[in-house]
Parts: structure tokens; sequence; C-alpha cells
């Protein structure tokens, strides 16, 4: 177990544990935006960071992903970290005007206006997506093509692979600018993405007629069920 | 740099601008490019100024500019940051700047500083930062100003420090991004524009790379060679793009080992038509006859050659090139990439290679590699403290010998093969004797049955940097063994070249190719690469031979020019600038490196089976996620007239 203090409280918890952990355990709520504490940390949106007091100089780092350690005395609202959460936050913003969770971040933190705008698609990069069909589909069809030296695309984006995709929605559920969107209508799943517009097919159940799930989703978890395919004729309702 | 007027470098301050002289000798950044005066350098460890006409906030706008690009948008503050200041710069520079841009410019680089995710930014910025708090009145005037900044014309450079160290200089940063988000195909195009054998690469490069990650400072280097495997054995292998226009011009190349294999592929893709001839009946060189099949598997290294000649390269193997002249009439030029394949004298006494149970350390692997049969031995002695010598003490156990022991005349610490190399050794079972050397072979009816030794003492440094090994008077012993292996060190066979007396190639005192490192030798037509003019070196390092060599070739072929390529020297004004691993930002968290599983020590031993196996793309991706992104960015401006 290791000893730590968070905004002066003591904390104790197990070796390896985040800062953002200690932080709960503590009582002590950190603003997040890009974290899930079903998938692995991205530090990607820079919101939850906090301020570590450390000679000579204290460092500011994301309590998401940073770990813990013995004596560490951790402040969530110094003026460090406070500043640095406020800038986060204005970024995000700027990029993205009318999200309602952004909006929000902004309220808890007393922010007016941001002083600046950005050029930028809905997606803020934070990579839920991402992690959400990596880690918990499973189907890894979302991934992240970063910017970077003699890249033939020059802007960062994340990108869907449809035939990996099995249509499950999950990306658009989790993400907090509706940049990816879902509408179903007419046995058609429509998957709106920044780069692309997708069409599944949705199953008919065989007794009831009504479509229930895309095709390419029950396939998938006939595969990974070792089920055969006909187990997944009935919608839940129909099932006895 | 001669006059410096200001400089921020390495974080100490020295100004000359209201009059004062400051000598500035410390201060590594290139003086001159390509004969032209350097008037201000900037990059990721500060600004140097050395003329006064140099406009500053331009400067910066071109730096940011260039570093935004390279952002990999992994963190918002960093990707978002960077791309924000570019704009507002670029907005001043164009004469639309606000009063109040200066202030959040310092507020925002301050920010990117503290809390961004990897060290490209957070180092990115400090630069920029030097020059809002030093330079601030020209920042205030330019923002206030509403007339646009002359256009700047400057020479660009992106490196990192395991880029640097890499003798092929291989995007390191870039495939591990694309590894950590599971790109293989991707990572395997970066990879092969400069590295023609990635499989063979990402199982034995010795990786100078790791030596040089910024990560040692911090906990471990990446295991950026185990990892450049991944996307090798996964990635799907597409054509590389080559010269839309075929060359007529006929080129040889002699070796098809990684020099020559190199030098093929830069020139096929060049358009030339490429002959490589290999008097072996397989290609690889040394990869082959030297690397053990548990270290290199014979496919993968079969597959490489497959995808070189796919791309235009006719491979003739079980050619051996009798005189290189007879070559000369039907092609324009020749490199020689022979290799270095003879065994050094080794200087025991009553060395007969006819006994029964001697053998030179090459010709044993070249034997068990080529399938031939080498009988097992009871006892063995291994002479020597390389890669080879552990080669050869490991492929003796495969084939069945029961005790092997390797002697080397210095100690543990002086010895150059590979730690994991030696560490796999230690745990199969072979035995290290230290500090001595065998100086006369016992025999008995032409068999071999043990070495006389002498004990050694480290005593001065040598050339090499090392502690020379003296022998201890009176110290001999008797090491019974039925079977001695040297290896020592190999030489080049150069008795096919020119000797006439109008054209005769220049040799060095180790009886290697007299070369420069772009591989032009004395004869103009003639060029050479890898160990037969470095002397025995490693498998990446005779690429890059290679490769240099095949530019200059082309330099020769196209435009008739001996000289070393342009580019190079651009970028060999860039390496005074001492691309350290120092860093300024913000230390990161400590985190576990990650090793790939290995068979285990009882159960390789009785095979030739690969030991070591790839990363799965998961804990590759993880592990590539350790990586720091260290590109630094470095932009130079020339004195203008």
């Amino acid at each position: 177990m290791v000893k730590l203090t968070v905004d002066n409280k003591p904390v104790e918890i197990e070796e390896g544990a985040t800062i953002l952990a200690a932080a709960a355990k503590a009582g002590v709520t950190i603003p997040t935006l890009c974290y899930n504490e079903e998938l692995s940390p991205a530090g990607a949106c820079r919101v939850c960071v906090v301020e570590i007091a450390c000679t000579p100089k204290s460092i500011t780092v994301t309590s998401c992903n940073y770990p813990v350690a013995e004596g560490m005395v951790v402040l969530t609202k110094s003026e460090n970290a406070i500043k640095a959460r406020k800038l986060a936050v204005e970024m995000l913003m700027a990029q993205h005007p009318h999200s309602d969770k952004i909006a929000k971040l902004a309220q808890t933190l007393s922010m007016g206006e941001p002083r600046f705008s950005v050029n930028s698609e809905e997606c803020i990069l934070c990579r839920l997506c991402v992690r959400t069909c990596q880690e918990v589909v499973g189907a890894g069809a979302i991934t992240f093509v970063a910017q970077g030296l003699e890249r033939e695309n020059r802007e960062a984006a994340v990108v869907w692979n449809q035939d990996k995709c099995i249509a499950c929605g999950s990306c658009a559920y989790i993400c907090p600018t509706q940049a990816v969107t879902l509408n179903d209508n007419q046995g058609t799943r429509t998957i709106c993405t920044p780069s692309t517009k997708m069409e599944f097919k949705l199953k008919a159940c065989t007794k009831c007629g009504n479509h229930y799930a895309p095709e390419k989703q029950l396939e998938y978890m006939a595969r990974t069920s070792h089920l055969p395919i006909e187990k997944f004729d009935l919608c839940p309702d129909c099932r006895d | 740099m001669n006059e410096v007027m200001f400089s921020s470098w390495g974080g100490t301050i020295v100004d000359n601008r209201s009059g004062r002289s400051t000598p500035a000798t410390e201060i590594k950044v290139p003086s001159a490019v390509a004969g032209k005066d350097v008037a201000a350098f900037i990059s990721w460890d500060g600004l140097v100024i050395s003329d006064n006409n140099v406009d500053v906030v331009a400067l910066a706008n071109a730096y940011m500019a260039e570093a935004a690009h390279l952002a990999c948008g992994e963190c918002s503050m960093g990707y978002k940051g960077t791309h924000v200041i570019s704009e507002i710069l670029t907005r001043i520079t164009n004469g639309q700047g606000k009063p109040e841009d200066i202030d959040f410019l310092v507020e925002l680089s301050d920010s990117i500083q503290k809390n961004v995710k990897c060290d490209f930014c957070a180092n990115t910025v400090i630069p920029l930062r030097d020059a809002l708090k030093n330079f601030r009145t020209a920042f205030d005037t330019a923002a206030a100003s509403k007339e646009a900044a002359l256009k700047l014309d400057y020479i660009k450079k992106v490196t990192a420090p395991c880029q640097e160290a890499c003798p092929i200089h291989q995007d390191i940063p870039g495939y591990l991004e694309l590894i950590r988000n599971r790109r293989n195909t991707e990572a395997l195009e970066v990879i092969r524009r400069t590295n023609c054998l990635p499989r063979v690469t990402g199982r034995t490069c010795v990786a100078f790379c790791e030596k040089n990650c910024v990560r040692k400072d911090i906990d471990t280097p990446l295991s950026i060679r185990a990892l450049k495997r991944v996307p090798a054995d996964l990635g799907i292998i597409k054509p590389l793009n080559s010269d839309k226009i075929s060359k007529k011009d006929k080129v040889a190349i002699i070796g098809a080992g990684p020099a020559g294999l190199s030098a093929a592929q830069y020139l096929s893709i060049k358009g030339y038509q490429v002959y490589l001839f290999d008097e072996q009946e397989t290609a690889g060189g040394m990869t082959f006859s030297g690397i053990p099949a548990y270290r290199l598997p014979r496919n993968v290294l079969s597959g490489e050659v497959d995808v070189i000649a796919s791309q235009g390269t006719q491979v003739r193997l079980n050619t051996r090139i009798r005189h290189v002249e007879e070559l000369r009439g039907k092609y324009k030029a020749v490199l020689v990439a022979s290799g270095a394949h003879q065994s050094r004298d080794n200087g025991i006494d009553n060395w007969n290679k006819d006994y029964d149970g001697l053998m030179e350390g090459v010709e044993f692997l070249h034997a068990v590699s080529s399938g031939k049969p080498v009988a097992p031995k009871q006892k063995i002695l291994v002479v020597g403290g390389g890669n080879t010598a552990i080669d050869c003490a490991r492929t003796a156990l495969r084939i069945g010998c029961k005790e092997v022991t390797v002697v080397y005349r210095r100690s543990r610490h002086e010895m150059p093969a590979r730690d994991e190399e030696v560490k796999a050794a230690v745990e199969e079972g072979v035995k290290f004797l230290f500090l001595a050397v065998p100086v006369k072979i016992q025999s008995q009816n032409g068999k071999v049955v043990g070495a006389e030794c002498i004990r050694m003492e480290l005593g001065e440094q040598d050339a090499s940097g090392r502690r020379k090994p003296v022998p201890v008077k009176g110290s001999e012993f008797v090491f019974a063994a039925d079977m001695v292996l040297p290896a020592i060190g190999e030489t080049p066979d150069l008795t096919f070249l020119p000797q006439g007396k109008q054209a005769k190639v220049e040799v060095t005192s180790w009886n290697s190719i007299k070369a420069d490192e772009n591989g032009i030798t004395n004869i103009p037509w003639l060029f050479a690469a890898g160990d037969c003019a470095s002397g025995p070196a490693t498998v990446v390092e005779a690429m890059a031979s290679g490769h240099k060599a095949a530019e200059s070739m082309d330099l020769y072929l196209n435009k008739n020019k001996i000289a070393r390529p342009e580019s190079e020297a651009v970028d060999s004004a860039f390496h005074d600038v001492g691309l350290s691993r120092s860093r300024r930002g913000p230390k990161p968290a400590v985190e576990a490196r990650a090793y790939p599983h290995e068979m285990n020590a009882e159960d390789r031993v009785k095979n030739f089976e690969e030991v070591e196996e790839c990363f799965n793309v998961q804990v590759a991706s993880r592990e590539a996620d350790r990586c720091l992104r260290c590109y630094r960015v470095m932009l130079i401006v020339t004195r203008q007239g």
C-alpha cells in the first residue's frame, strides 16, 4: 500500500493505482472528459490535470494515468492545476462550442467564452470510441491516425474500418461530442463518423418481424459465443 | 558560429545585443551550411541569432508551423495548442496581429510545456518561449504592425535521438506511433523506406537506437528492435514507390549480403537494371552464414531476398566473379559488397587445419547453416568475445556438443557481444573463461586434445578505449578440449579486384578496400560498401553503407559526378548540434519495459527453432506507447548575399 495526500487529505491505496483513483478514495472529485473507468486511460483531453508538489519544482500531470507514489502530495485545486485545467477546457470549447459535456465542464470551472476559435471537426480526438471498440467490444474497427512525419494524411483523425465494424453503435453512445451518430430506419442502421457514412442491415425477428439488431453484430456474437447463428433468429422479446 | 548576437541554447542566455561581447564558443550549433554562413538557428533547446537582420517573429512563425505538422494528436493540448500558436503567429506576420496576442502566446506556450502527453510538444515550445521572453519588443511591434513580414527562407531537418543513432536513420518515432495505433501495414511502409531487411533487423539488429533512447534516463529504453519485428512479420508488404523513368544503365553488385541487398533495392527503385552476384548458393551473405537459424530462421531471410528481387533486381547466385574487370564492358558501374568471410590469422601455434577438431568459427557456422554434417564433440573451446563467438558456442550446443566454453582475453565488461546474446548463452549452459587466451594447440594422432592457454591481465587503455590485455608470465595452463573454434574476427577476400598497374584498387592496412563513407574508391566506376570496406561490422551498418554507395553510384551514372550527395552536406551540418538526450519537458511516469517471450533454455538447445517470439499486437501497442516522440525540428536561416 502507498500513503499519499490529495488536497491535504491522507489516503492509502494499492501500488500502481492512479492519482484519480486515490482522489476518489479520498473523496476529492477531479473533473474528467476522456476518462472512463472501463477503459485504459488515454491522457488525451488533459482536463484531469493536477499538481504534484515536489522539489525543486512542482510538476503537473494527468491524474487518469499517473501512478501514485509513497509520500506524494497531490494538489487538485492549486493555482497551477486550475490554470492548466482551464486552458485545456478552453481548448476543447474552442474546438467544440456546442457539446453539453464540455459546456458543463466550463460551467463548473466558472469559465466564460473561449478567447480563440479552432477550425475543427466535431471530433476532439479523445479516442473514447477507439478504446471502447478495441477493449470492450473487441472488434478493433476504429483506429487513430496520428499526424506525423511524412504522413500522407496531414490531419490527425479517428478512422473506421467498415469490414471490421459490427455496427453495434458503442462509438456513437460513448462519443462526448456527437461526432459519431447512429440512426435506425427501415431495416437499415446508419452510422455517421467524421470521415465516413456507413450503412448496415438490421436483422428482422423471424417471429414478430421487428428489426432488432445489426446482422453483423449477431454474426459476431455467434462467432465469439460459438453458438449457431439460428440461435439469434428471434428478438429478445420473442425468446422464451 | 563565430559571432553570436543572442543565444538561449541549452538554457544559457548569451546576449550581445547591447554591444558586449561574450564569446560563444560552447554553443554547439552549425556555423555554416553548404558554404553559407548561418544567420539563425532554432530548435528544441533554444534559439541562436548571429545576424541583426533576422526577423525573430518570422523565424518563430516558420518554426511553429513546421512543429505543428509533427504534433501527433494524442493529446488536445499539444495538437490543437501548437496549431493555435502557429495560426496566431501566421496572422501576426501577415500584418493582422492584435496587441493581446502576445500575452496569450506566452500563456499558451507555458501551458503546453506543462500539460501535454509526450516530449515532442513540451520541448517544441521551448525556443518559442525563449523568443517571447527575450524579444518581447519585436513581438509587440509585429503584433501592432499592419505590414506583412518578408518571407523567410530556411533549411529544415527533423530527427530524433534514436533516429540519429541508427545508421540507416529509420523514422523510429514514426513507426512506433503506427504500432501504438495498431496500424502495422503502414508501419512496415515507413520501415521499408530506408530498410530493405525489416524481418532480419527486427530479429538481429544490435539496436544502436535503444542505446540513445531518451527513456533510458527515465526508466528503460523501449524494446525498439523487438517492436520493429511486429509490423515486419504482421504487416502486408506493398511495392515501394519507384522512379517512373527506367534507366538503361546496367549496374553490377558483387555480394548479396545486407550491403549489396540494400544498394540493390535503392538502385532498382531508382530505375537501374541491377544485377546482384553472389558466389554462395544462398543470398544473405553473413546474415545467412554467420547468424544461426535459431536467431534468424532461413525462410525469413529468403523471404526478404524475394521481396527485393520482386522489385526488379536480378539475383545471380552460385556465381563467383573472378576478376572485377570482366564486368566492366557490360556494366556501367560496379559495387563491391563482398563482405569479410576469411578468418583472421588466429596466431595459435601448432594450428593445423587437417587436425580433427580444428575449424575457424565462421567456417563452422557456415557449414552448419548450409546443412553440411559437422560431427558433435565432447568439449569445445570457442575463442573470442564477439557475437560470432557466442553464435559458435550456442550452435555447438545445438548440434549436440556436450560442454562448451568461451575463452576471452579480456573480462566480461569488455566483451563486444550483445548483452542479451551473452545472457542467452549462459542460460543455455555455455561456460566462460575470462582473461585467458590459447597460445598452442595440443594434438595426438592428428586429433586435438587440448589448448595451452595463458592468463591475461588488463593493462593500459588501447586505441579502442578498452584496457589492453597483457599476458601474465608463467601462468600457462592446459585446457582439455577436442574441438577449438577461433572466432576472433574476419577479413575480406580481395583477390578478384583490379591489381594491374593502371587500375589498382587502394586497400587499407587492414586489408579492406579503401573507400570513403560514400563508397567512393580510387577507381571512378568502382564503389565499395559493407564489411569489405569497413571490416567486420553489423547488419545495419552494412545496409547504411550499401545505401550511401548506391546514392554515389546514382550521382556518378546520372550526373557523371564523383561526390557526396548534397542532401548529406546539409545533414552533416546538423550533426554538429549534438543531438543529446537532454530534455526540459516534465518527467513522465516510470513504466516497465516489455520483453518478447523466449523459448525456455532447456528446450531450445535441442534444436534450431527460433528462440524469440514476436510481440502480439496488444503488447506491442502498449510498449510503443512508452515512446516519448522525441522528434527535434531544426531550422536554419542562412545569411543573405
